[in-house]
């Protein structure tokens, strides 16, 4: 039993930490762009092009995830993972309100693996500069909702990682793009693609909050999708690398449907695969209320009606 | 006391000065150009070597989620796929021979030898089972089993023979319509915001059987119900209101023959005997979400979870068991600060009988009939350190509010109460978790430390160990295992 509990706490402590997937990661990887760009755009330009992309992209969304971690290693010049990947499957929903619909109200419920099935996770993410964003969860081992405490983007260092993955909620991130210094470094090529290397350095304010000293960007200049994102520590060793691939048209809108974030600092990797991507689904206000983490009836009834809308 | 205090407060300071040292940033790896991605197109390839179809980088470590062929030609039937077993095998030693005793209020000392022995050495099966059968309905259930092994403290009181043990714990069809929802069966009703440590968390009876069980989150036990769940915005915005109702009362039950905590009565102590008038328990929940904040605001008439058993007029029967009911009413209310959580549980109990059990598996010895009001007072921080590290404290008081002058045997004039601290840290992805739990009463007396390490070995498979030490002086009942250490072993398999 002692077993039981700590498997749980495991869980919550693990979700304790983790604050929102479903847009933020959406958010990130879905850098896409529907028209083309005069070359004189600059490094600030291009990241704001995104953004706006972005949560076009991401609101009414219903999703399906796959999220993988291995521990990996070099071998003959090549990084493989060095053991069995741990493998969850997710199934998220999520909706923009607010002024100019810049927050997010989102649900993640984890599908597998059996250990974990079931545990849910409500957030409401806040554009508005100073108020904290709000997770809450369900566990049966507590038998109620439970408030989270992890901090927000705005006020606290401290990323959380994404389900335990290496993702955490500043590699997710998105817009605040005036906290950064943007510069277009120049054009290269990037995985057979043309592409912008843009470096961002945060300003003084945001340098307080996050731990990188730098982000270095590499922008497909067709597809306006990141496909590879270096991360700097305050002594400018990179510490993280993200890789993305599978770049689909999704509803119109070009997308990374596989992303690896690589942590160069414990050798452990993690590969989010956005296995459905839907937008545009008509979603029930009340699904995004914590009656949906621990109503299972009215949850499965509603979870149904959006799959039908799939179809 | 002193001694216990220090012992907490450095066995604190110890796990948290250290762990950043142990758990430093090594220096990253630096990746040369030349690299590549399992011979994939990744990054780092020269850019005239690669082919315009990238895309199939990365997929095959992760078995190709994108690959429909991997996907079952034969789906499992959905009333199947509610299913969820874990198979479990748990050992736990109490590694020290010693003589531990306890001193009671007359003076008397009572000593007890201690053997490094087996304590629990059992296999277990949990089952949930979960099946939305049709819109709007939901069946819920979970059920175990246990095997009791050899020298397993059951298997010994069996007289060496195995033993097993089957239990029904939730099994409930829910109801969901419209803003509404209907609960009807076995289930649990937590209220409450401090985990663990809640003087509001008193609706779902519990047992405390022996050390592998020193959670409330592990002892509670489900009780028939009748649950409805109002959502609303009839009682405000972002608010619900919850009640429950149950016309079958359940009592902590009575300690297992063979548990450390068992210890052998004049008169057998047997279920309780319930009379021809109707006994019932009821209440009701409001709650309402602010930003950053839960409010919630309750009343219920309990009864209390713990019998009172005194001796029969015929010295051969049976102790006689009565209940008390009592009224309870209650606020919770949420703070969140950034990474913190401020947790706080009020609790007013009208006419409750006065004894207090703040170590669990205990029943006092010495309680009185004697109705008082109390209140009680539960109050909790959540911190999260960093992205694996997360800090729980809280502490519980109780004090009686009434004067009843005719209270010679008032237990419970001072305030009493019992504090917990939880430390954890969670690695390789939390696939492995690394934690410490202390819990002890306010006036220092006593300590239980826990520590545990789980290692998820992968989707299956998991393992754990855990370390248990008892501090407590001579005069609590903690004292029958003052100076025990007991280490355990577990292994799960989930499918």
């Amino acid at each position: 039993m002692i077993a039981f509990a700590a498997t749980h706490r495991t869980v919550l402590n693990r979700l304790m930490m983790n604050r929102i997937l479903t847009t933020a990661a959406v958010f990130y990887c879905l850098i896409a762009a529907n028209t083309s760009l005069a070359q004189s755009l600059t490094g600030r330009e291009i990241m704001e092009r995104t953004d706006d992309n972005q949560r076009s992209i991401s609101d009414s969304s219903f999703n399906r995830m796959q999220l993988s971690t291995c521990r990996f290693g070099i071998k003959d010049v090549k990084i493989t993972c060095a053991e069995r990947p741990r493998v969850k499957a997710l199934e998220s929903v999520g909706k923009n309100y607010g002024p100019n619909r810049r927050d997010t109200k989102s649900v993640t419920i984890v599908l597998e693996p059996a250990a974990e099935r079931g545990i849910g996770m409500l957030s409401y993410s806040y554009d508005e500069s100073g108020r904290d964003n709000e997770t809450w969860l369900y566990l049966s081992a507590l038998g109620r909702v439970k408030r989270i405490a992890s901090g927000n983007s705005e006020d606290d260092s401290e990323p959380a990682s994404v389900f335990g993955s290496e993702f955490t909620t500043e590699d997710t991130e998105t817009g605040k793009l005036e906290e950064y210094e943007i510069t277009l470094l120049e054009e290269t090529i990037e995985s057979g693609r043309d592409v912008w290397k843009i470096e961002m350095v945060p300003n003084k304010e945001r340098a307080r909050k996050t731990r990188y000293s730098k982000v270095i960007q590499y922008i497909d200049k067709e597809r306006f999708v990141s496909l590879r994102t270096e991360m700097y520590d305050q002594y400018a060793k990179e510490i993280k690398r993200l890789m993305a691939s599978r770049v689909e048209l999704v509803n119109g809108a070009w997308t990374a449907r596989s992303l690896t974030m690589m942590n160069l600092v414990t050798n452990r990797l993690s590969n989010m695969a956005f296995l459905e991507i839907h937008t545009g689904i008509e979603i029930d206000d009340n699904f995004l209320t914590q009656r949906t983490l621990e109503d299972v009836a009215f949850r499965e009834t509603e979870l149904e009606k959006l799959r039908n809308q799939l179809q | 006391m002193r001694k216990h205090v220090a012992h907490a407060i450095g066995a604190a300071a110890l796990w948290v000065s250290y762990s950043p040292l142990l758990f430093a940033q090594d220096e990253p790896l630096v990746l040369d150009d030349d690299v590549i991605f399992d011979g994939d197109l990744g990054f780092g390839i020269p850019s005239d070597a690669i082919p315009t179809d990238f895309d199939a980088s990365f997929d095959d470590v992760f078995d190709n989620p994108f690959d429909v062929a991997n996907e079952s030609e034969q789906p499992i039937p959905a009333w199947l796929e509610g299913f969820t077993v874990k198979l479990s095998q748990q050992v736990l030693f109490q590694t020290k021979t010693h003589l531990a005793g306890v001193t009671l209020a007359n003076g008397q000392r009572i000593n007890m030898p201690h053997l490094a022995d087996i304590e629990t050495n059992r296999m277990g099966a949990n089952i949930r089972y979960q099946y939305a059968f049709a819109p709007g309905w939901l069946l819920q259930a979970s059920a175990q089993a246990r095997l009791f092994l050899y020298d397993d403290y059951e298997f010994e009181a069996n007289n060496q023979s195995f033993e097993t043990e089957y239990r029904l714990n939730e099994f409930f069809f829910q109801r969901s319509f419209g803003s509404h929802s209907v609960k009807l069966g076995n289930q649990t009703v937590v209220w409450g915001e401090v985990d663990g440590n809640s003087v509001l968390d008193v609706i779902n009876i519990t047992e405390f059987r022996d050390f592998s069980i020193i959670d409330i989150e592990d002892a509670r036990l489900n009780q028939p119900m009748l649950v409805w769940d109002y959502f609303g915005d009839l009682f405000g915005e972002r608010s619900q209101v919850s009640t429950f109702v149950t016309l079958y009362p359940e009592y902590n039950p009575p300690i297992v023959r063979g548990s450390p905590f068992y210890f052998e009565p004049p008169n057998a102590l047997v279920d309780y005997k319930r009379g021809k008038s109707l006994d019932f328990e009821g209440g009701i929940k409001w709650s309402r979400s602010f930003s950053g904040s839960d409010v919630s605001l309750m009343a219920a008439r309990l009864i209390e979870n713990q019998l009172r058993y005194s001796a029969p007029p015929n010295p051969t029967d049976d102790a006689l068991s009565t209940n008390n009911t009592y009224t309870l009413f209650g606020v919770s209310a949420n703070r969140a600060f950034g990474k913190l959580l401020l947790n706080l549980d009020l609790a007013y109990s009208a006419g409750i009988v006065v004894s207090s059990f703040n170590i669990p598996g205990f029943a006092g010895s010495n309680t009185t009939d004697l109705r008082h009001d109390q209140l009680g007072v539960s109050f909790g921080l959540e911190y999260a350190i960093d992205n694996e590290q997360n800090i729980a404290l809280s502490v519980q008081g109780q004090k009686m509010v009434d004067d009843n002058e005719s209270s010679q045997f008032a237990l419970n004039d001072d305030v009493s109460g019992v504090w917990l601290m939880r430390y954890s840290n969670s690695l390789m992805n939390s696939d492995l978790a690394l934690a410490i739990s202390m819990q002890g009463d306010i006036d220092a007396e006593y300590t239980i430390l826990q520590a545990s390490a789980d290692r998820t070995l992968n989707d299956h498979w998991a393992a754990g160990i855990n370390l248990i030490v008892l501090e407590g002086v001579e005069t609590t009942p903690i004292a029958l295992f003052e100076g025990d250490i007991r280490v355990g072993f577990s292994i799960t398999y989930t499918f």
